[in-house]
């Protein structure tokens, strides 16, 4: 794959709103560059939004991770959130709708599970959160 | 300014912003704008009234350079509607779950039933068999207190029989839709006394899970009836059209006012029922009632 040529993993530091712009800001280069549909690039551009805000709310500061991957001939784009803070005591119950604080129905974590193709996430309370999210690009 | 004029001033602004500067910020303050509107609780129209009076505000400023002012605000309108999608894509996998419940409960439900039906009626047949066994070797007096005891297994069977017929008609499984109502419609007449009519095609059968629900629902419907309308006389009628089937239950009751009654009779408990086995199927209710001139609901499932 040509889109996949030369793309190392970009990391952006996460702390501020500006930072969340920068994060926004570089997911959606990629998808651009992998040929994305607008509309696959602004859920892109909403699920960074979401899981940037998340760190700068609870964790204060963290890192947001871009690279791709593929699966045959499709590309892939994943994203990565993670942070060192207070961690998730219950993460079940943070991805039903209306737990967190700062969203109401079908935004925050439940939200960017729905937008995107696959969703994993890791927390240890008292360690910190990594959010693994993949956006397949549709043929 | 009221909350609705600081908003559309937010929403004008922040596009002047795009459509001007343009970059990530812009972009971003457009999908926190939309967030905010949902978390307001308003609704994806009202984001359409902004964001056409903001675009409309744009262009009145670029007389000459309307088509561009709409193509380069295109991003900016998916950003303030993609928390909508999101919300969007919560109800729709709310409604599958919902779908997924009714059918369990439904399936369930047979299962008890059925197992009303044959194992418990099983079970009887062989504490006769066994009571006649008794009876047998007993005198006279203690054999007729034996028969007693059978006149009453006599009429736990006959419950059992109601309840499981209650539970699940199995002529819904094998004859369909209208004989299973009329069977209902039977059932209800001998225990209130109300007079039923049935009217529907009495050889077209539809998709299982559509049957279930129009049978539990006019099953709601007779039960409010009989409840709180003081009527004498119901008619159901089931009719297929192009690409829905539409059921209506009619009575000559009391009537009620729904806005008002509903809530404070109950009444509103097994409509909510009704809408909750509607929304998975993506079906419609609509009710007509008039304190003193009858009620009638309807309801419409598409096929």
């Amino acid at each position: 794959m040509t889109a996949l040529a030369g793309v190392d993993e970009i990391r952006v530091p996460v702390e501020s709103d500006q930072d969340i712009v920068a994060a926004r800001q570089k997911g959606r280069a990629l998808a651009a560059r992998l040929g994305f549909s607008s509309s696959d690039a602004t859920m892109v551009a909403t699920a960074i939004s979401e899981l940037a805000r998340n760190i700068v709310l609870y964790a204060g500061r963290g890192e947001m991770c871009f690279h791709l991957e593929s699966h045959g001939a499709d590309p892939i784009l994943v994203i990565r959130a993670c942070d060192n803070g207070e961690g998730i005591a219950d993460v079940r119950q943070a991805l039903q709708d209306g737990y967190s604080t700062s969203g109401r129905l079908g935004v925050g974590l439940p939200g960017v599970k729905r937008l995107m193709d696959e969703f994993a996430i890791s927390s240890v309370v008292g360690r910190g959160t990594v959010v693994v999210v993949k956006k397949w690009k549709q043929q | 300014m009221g909350p609705r004029a600081v908003l559309q001033d937010q929403f004008t602004k922040a596009l002047e912003t795009h459509l001007t500067q343009g970059g990530e910020a812009a972009l971003l303050s457009a999908y926190e704008l939309g967030r905010t509107v949902l978390n307001e609780r308003l609704g994806v129209l009202d984001v359409a009234t902004l964001l056409q009076a903001a675009l409309l505000a744009a262009c009145q400023r670029r007389p000459r350079e309307s088509v561009r002012t709409v193509q380069a605000s295109a991003d900016f309108v998916r950003e303030c509607l993609s928390s909508f999608e999101m919300a969007h894509r919560a109800v729709r996998e709310a409604n599958t779950a919902l779908r997924g419940l009714n059918e369990l409960l439904e399936e369930q439900t047979r299962r008890i039933s059925h197992e009303l039906h044959d194992e418990a009626g099983q079970l009887l047949a062989s504490v006769y068999l066994a009571l006649d066994d008794i009876a047998r070797d007993l005198p006279a007096p203690a054999a007729a207190r034996v028969q007693s005891v059978k006149t009453l297994l006599d009429e736990i069977e006959v419950e059992l029989r109601r309840l499981s017929h209650e539970l699940r008609p199995t002529v819904l499984d094998d004859l369909g839709l209208m004989p299973a109502l009329d069977l209902l419609a039977q059932s209800v007449s001998a225990r209130t006394g109300l007079w039923v009519k049935i009217e529907g095609p009495r050889d077209d059968r539809f998709p299982s899970v559509v049957e279930t629900v129009l049978y539990r629902i006019v099953q709601e419907a007779l039960t409010n009836v009989g409840k709180h309308a003081q009527a004498s006389a119901v008619t159901v009628v089931v009719r297929r059209e192009a690409r829905r089937v539409c059921c209506s239950v009619r009575d000559d009751g009391v009537g009620f006012d729904p806005g008002t009654a509903a809530r404070s009779t109950g009444r509103g408990i097994g409509l909510i029922g009704i809408r909750e086995r509607l929304a998975p199927l993506g079906g419609a209710l609509s009710i007509d009632a008039a304190p003193g001139s009858g009620t009638e609901l309807r309801v419409a499932i598409p096929l």
